[in-house]
């Protein structure tokens, strides 16, 4: 009777091969969940699709996708769009975040119930805070409207949803509402684990507060900033439902970001064949980015 | 004699398994049923009516009726066909079942009609659902506009109601007002969904356009748009939207139960406005009547349709279930449940007058948009209609926040209409 070969993972040659084990089914999923869709979508994407089905036969290789996109408007348009809304909101969110964190994480009576509102927007879902903006914002009966009025700030009605421009801060402020708490819970979480020790050494040298933010807080929360950062950037980047409950992307394609426009061309006019170019080409802008970034944040390291 | 019973009782239990096996498939059959009607007064009834009355006659046949939104409804259905996992009875709006019919996703009924012999001379809207010189679909709905109006607002202003454009305009004019004084209007003349999608967008326009002699397309598919007729319908409804006669940015659902609370003095709408009414603030101060445009909005509204690679014992069940919801019982609970026209040409709608009050409107308005052969959805944009409408969508809402002239409105759209028909 022949025999079995035994796999002896005592030996320790060969002890690192029950980590590789273990790590098989987790290995299986990403793939089969991630890796499979994104090979399926970048085939789609060298076909001329209009509905996409698993079984069905190949269609003919071809570039007209890409062709298409690239000299496409709408496509330059929703780049630019999402790398408006990407820099605008990123900067609003680290900037307030990090003022709130700052703020927090000083002693003060009610500190734990400020901590908690400051971290509240990050509790409500996405879709629920984006509904009650929607109402804030309404062009006919908002608190907005209402309250621009009182103020003397507006003369009359201000259409939100129907001027590009309005619509686009819109969605904008309602991502850096969203997007904060996020920031600052990172951010806190960071200026905890500073040394005070190096304060009181600054102290002890005569440093101002500026001076101790500028030369410790802000070098010692690169780290954490720097992921932070890269996460929040990619939110922005591929967030999608509060553009499509706001504004759907409009008007006139104001707000119509890249993963907007993929939805749009891929559900919206059975496109999966474009509909997959544009999200292979904002998946290779996501991934650039953050190596960037990523490549940065380490250098900032003390 | 210990091993004899165990025999006799592993006998019995293989007995019982295959016969359970065996009968299962015809006694645990399930068909899937999606639809965006659920839950809705008046044709969500019906449709449980329909299912009731489906099951009762087919024991063990249980239809799952799982409800998703309109705004997700196009995504869902995609994903669930292209996933190969499509719901037997197919449920669609008159303007997406083309994509799915051109992908082979839907069963030709021909054979199906064929066999079961029914006539269907005159089903209203019918001809919208043959596709590639197949039957894709059996219409549901084909129906005409209404006008809803606010008796008591028009008695405010003293003012009759509009039987013409000119007149319609001016109603709207003087009863948009800011009822309190603090600088915001709470009171529209007519209202409009402007936020939300193409297709319900396009709909709304096509009062204003139908009345001014214009269309998208003409009947071999042309692309019409820059016409005088067409530019025409444009300022029409840009005087209609830039005046804030209507309110700004709002979804359809919202506008209805603006004017079911009494917020608006005229609504221009399909036959479900009536269940809306019912349950708004101002029901006793609502009435309807014809609309003052010529020839009514109207059209197609949603299909039923089968699923084309389901197994063959359930293509039976399924185009059983299509033609309980065919059956005169049923298109005559039409007309009284969801208090809509059926399609059904046939079908006994005497008597429905003293369930519905306006149902002979109703049934005036739908020939009179099936007579102009109405229909939302353009001759030869079918396919492309989404973009199209999106399209449209777009160009209209540049007209009204950079005060575009109409007519080179017109001339943009032609154009890129024609871009989209030649894809």
């Amino acid at each position: 009777m022949p025999r079995i070969p035994s796999l002896d993972l005592a030996r320790p040659s060969r002890q690192h091969w029950l980590g590789y084990i273990l790590l098989v089914p987790a290995v299986l999923l990403v793939a089969l969940i991630i890796v499979y869709p994104l090979i399926v979508s970048l085939d789609l994407s060298f076909q001329q699709v209009k509905l996409a089905r698993l079984d069905a036969p190949r269609k003919a290789f071809t570039l007209a996708n890409y062709e298409r996109l690239f000299s496409s408007r709408d496509f330059w348009m929703a780049c630019w769009v999402t790398l408006k809304l990407t820099v605008i909101v990123t900067s609003a969110c680290l900037v307030m975040g990090l003022g709130t964190a700052l703020l927090v994480n000083n002693r003060f009576k009610g500190r734990n119930l400020a901590r908690l509102a400051v971290a509240l927007p990050w509790a409500v879902p996405e879709v629920i805070a984006t509904v009650i903006f929607a109402w804030i914002f309404d062009s006919s009966f908002g608190l907005m409207n209402w309250l621009f009025i009182r103020l003397g700030l507006a003369n009359g009605m201000i259409n939100w949803f129907s001027d590009p421009t309005a619509a686009f801060w819109v969605v904008a402020i309602t991502m850096i509402w969203k997007g904060y708490p996020f920031v600052s819970i990172m951010a806190l979480a960071g200026l905890q684990s500073i040394p005070s020790d190096f304060y009181s050494a600054a102290k002890v040298d005569g440093a101002n507060a500026f001076q101790r933010f500028r030369y410790i807080t802000l070098p010692s929360l690169m780290p954490v900033l720097g992921v932070t950062l890269v996460l929040v950037v990619l939110w922005v980047f591929r967030d999608f439902s509060i553009v499509k409950v706001l504004t759907d992307g409009g008007p006139l394609k104001a707000t119509q970001t890249l993963s907007i426009m993929t939805y749009n061309e891929a559900f919206g006019f059975f496109n999966f064949g474009y509909a997959s170019a544009i999200g292979i080409v904002t998946l290779i802008i996501c991934v650039a980015t953050s190596l960037l970034m990523l490549g940065r944040e380490t250098k900032s390291m003390y | 004699m210990k091993m004899s019973v165990r025999k006799h009782l592993g006998a019995a239990m293989l007995a019982a398994l295959c016969t359970t096996s065996f009968i299962a498939p015809s006694f645990a059959e399930t068909l899937k049923f999606v639809s965006w009607q659920k839950d809705e007064k008046g044709y969500g009834d019906w449709w449980g009516e329909v299912i009731k009355a489906f099951e009762a006659k087919h024991p063990g046949v249980t239809v799952e009726w799982t409800k998703v939104e309109r705004n997700a409804y196009a995504d869902t259905m995609t994903t669930l066909f292209a996933g190969g996992q499509p719901p037997q009875i197919v449920h669609l709006a008159s303007f997406e079942f083309q994509a799915f019919a051109e992908n082979g996703w839907l069963e030709n009924l021909d054979p199906w009609i064929e066999k079961s012999g029914i006539d269907m001379t005159g089903w209203a809207g019918q001809e919208t659902c043959r596709w590639n010189d197949e039957t894709a679909c059996i219409m549901m709905l084909y129906f005409g506009f209404v006008m809803g109006y606010n008796q008591e607002i028009l008695d405010a202003e003293g003012l009759t109601v509009p039987t013409n454009w000119e007149e319609f305009l001016d109603v709207a004019r003087k009863t948009t007002k800011d009822l309190n004084g603090d600088g915001i209007i709470d009171q529209f003349g007519t209202g409009h969904e402007t936020r939300g999608g193409g297709g319900q967008y396009l709909t709304e326009m096509l009062n204003y356009i139908l009345d001014a002699g214009g269309s998208w397309t003409d009947a071999e598919g042309n692309v019409t748009i820059d016409t005088p007729e067409m530019v025409e319908g444009l300022t029409r409804w840009k005087t209609v939207i830039s005046e804030n006669l209507s309110p700004r940015d709002m979804t359809a659902g919202d506008v209805r139960k603006l004017f079911a609370d009494g917020k608006i003095a005229l609504k221009l709408e399909g036959p479900w406005l009536y269940p809306i009414m019912e349950q708004g603030a101002a029901f006793e101060k609502l009435k309807l009547t014809k609309p003052p445009f010529t020839p009514p909005n109207g059209g197609s509204s949603n299909v039923l349709a089968m699923a084309s690679e389901i197994p063959d014992e359930q293509k039976e069940l399924v185009w059983d279930f299509i033609a309980t919801a065919m059956s005169p019982e049923f298109q005559s609970r039409y007309a009284t449940v969801a208090n809509s026209t059926p399609p059904s040409a046939t079908a006994d709608i005497s008597g429905a007058e003293e369930a519905v009050p306006h149902f002979d409107l109703l049934v005036e308005t739908q020939k009179a948009a099936a007579a102009a052969k109405v229909d939302r959805i353009p001759a030869g944009l079918e396919i492309n209609f989404n973009e199209f409408a999106k399209m449209v969508m777009e160009e209209a809402q540049r007209m009204i926040i950079e005060d575009l002239d109409p007519a080179a409105v017109a001339a943009t759209m032609q154009e890129k209409a024609e871009a989209i028909q030649s894809y």
